[in-house]
């Protein structure tokens, strides 16, 4: 239990609930807005701004059935479903998926898979949607960085298995965002003057959905650019076969 | 008026800019707080609108900073922010010390109000 200022105590899972609420009012009041503005427009615009609702309205419904299915998965509502998948088709579909918020952003996404590695064995599905979610992060906060860099969806192997996460050069990306949303569950409320956007339900979402498949986000480095990823082991079955 | 809109979220500030473009006003948009002072360095506005959270540096840090400077201490600012009425209203500061004339809670606030707020500045602060 927490406390806030004025001595009302938030559980963790309501601290987890109000975070989601914060990040989701966000593009319901875009959306809000684009409506508002839309009524005396031209027909380009308009289109526009309807291709705008409709990509960032996907995004948020994309956050609240990944949370669903997190919470279905670990309640074993919903059963895991493994089967083999290359890391690096799964990195494309999350480009792909990704790729009209990105265009609204203005952020430019890149993707490096990797050489060729071997395949591993998860639910795709619960891989696609955490790798999505933080996607969405990257996307979000990439566009608020000062010097504008691409996000770039990348896959490595290392001695502990193939690395795959997003980067980019966004300030409130990395080590903090992972620590604000790991500490979701049993933080006191950011105070007035730490006040400091940051996509902390996203990632949280993210990391409950890879816990799910037994790994989970961490803090990662490629080139010059700071991260997230997770580390999935190669199957050696899938390897013989 | 000359506007400087403080938002970090460019789909939202898109829709902002112009909102108060078709209102009549010039607007400047700074992603950051440190784009905002170099903005303001460039011409003095006559009215801030400003999102609190921000990465990086936040809102009220901002607010300390561009009222450090003599020649931006009457320019009136306008929080337009998702950080709740409430908690903004605790912190007297905020209008008493950094000159916020206006605050406005985004999930309740339409662009028109925005404007209208934008309209309301006190003309003593602009001349």
């Amino acid at each position: 239990m927490v406390q806030e200022g004025s001595g009302v105590t938030l559980n963790g899972q309501e601290q987890l609930f109000l975070s989601l609420a914060e990040q989701l009012s966000r593009p319901l009041v875009q959306i809000a807005q684009l409506a508002e503005l839309g009524t005396a427009d031209d027909l380009e615009t308009a289109r526009l701004r309807w291709h705008m609702v409709q990509s960032v309205s996907h995004a948020s419904l994309q956050l609240v059935e990944s949370y669903a299915l997190s919470l279905r998965v670990q309640g074993k509502v919903t059963p895991l479903s493994l089967e083999p998948i290359t890391v690096s088709s799964l990195l494309y579909d999350t480009a792909q998926v990704l790729q009209p918020l990105a265009r609204h952003y203005g952020v430019t996404l890149e993707l490096d898979p990797g050489p060729r590695a071997q395949p591993i064995l998860a639910d795709r599905t619960v891989l696609q949607s955490a790798m999505t979610s933080l996607g969405q992060v990257f996307v979000m906060s990439q566009a608020e960085a000062d010097e504008q860099a691409p996000v770039r969806l990348c896959a490595h192997r290392n001695r502990y298995g193939v690395v795959a996460g997003m980067y980019g050069n966004a300030p409130q990306l990395g080590a903090d965002s992972l620590r604000r949303a790991q500490a979701l569950k049993g933080r006191a409320r950011e105070p007035l003057q730490r006040l400091v956007s940051g996509p902390a339900a996203g990632v949280f979402v993210a990391d409950s959905l890879l816990r799910t498949l037994a790994t989970h986000l961490h803090v990662a480095r490629y080139r010059s650019l700071t991260g997230l990823a997770t580390t999935l082991q190669p199957s050696h079955q899938l390897q013989l076969v | 008026m000359r506007v400087l809109l403080v938002e970090p979220d460019k789909i939202q500030a898109g829709s902002i800019v112009e909102a108060l473009r078709r209102d009549g006003h010039k607007v400047e948009h700074a992603v950051s707080a440190q784009q905002a002072v170099h903005i303001a360095d460039e011409q003095i506005p006559d009215v801030v609108v400003l999102e609190l959270q921000m990465p990086r540096h936040n809102g009220v840090e901002f607010l300390y900073e561009f009222r450090s400077y003599p020649e931006w201490l009457r320019v009136p600012v306008i929080v337009y922010s998702y950080v709740p009425p409430r908690e903004l209203i605790q912190s007297a500061t905020l209008s008493t010390e950094l000159g916020v004339v206006s605050m406005l809670y985004k999930p309740e606030t339409s662009l028109a109000a925005l404007c209208a707020a934008v309209r309301k500045v006190p003309s003593v602060a602009i001349s």
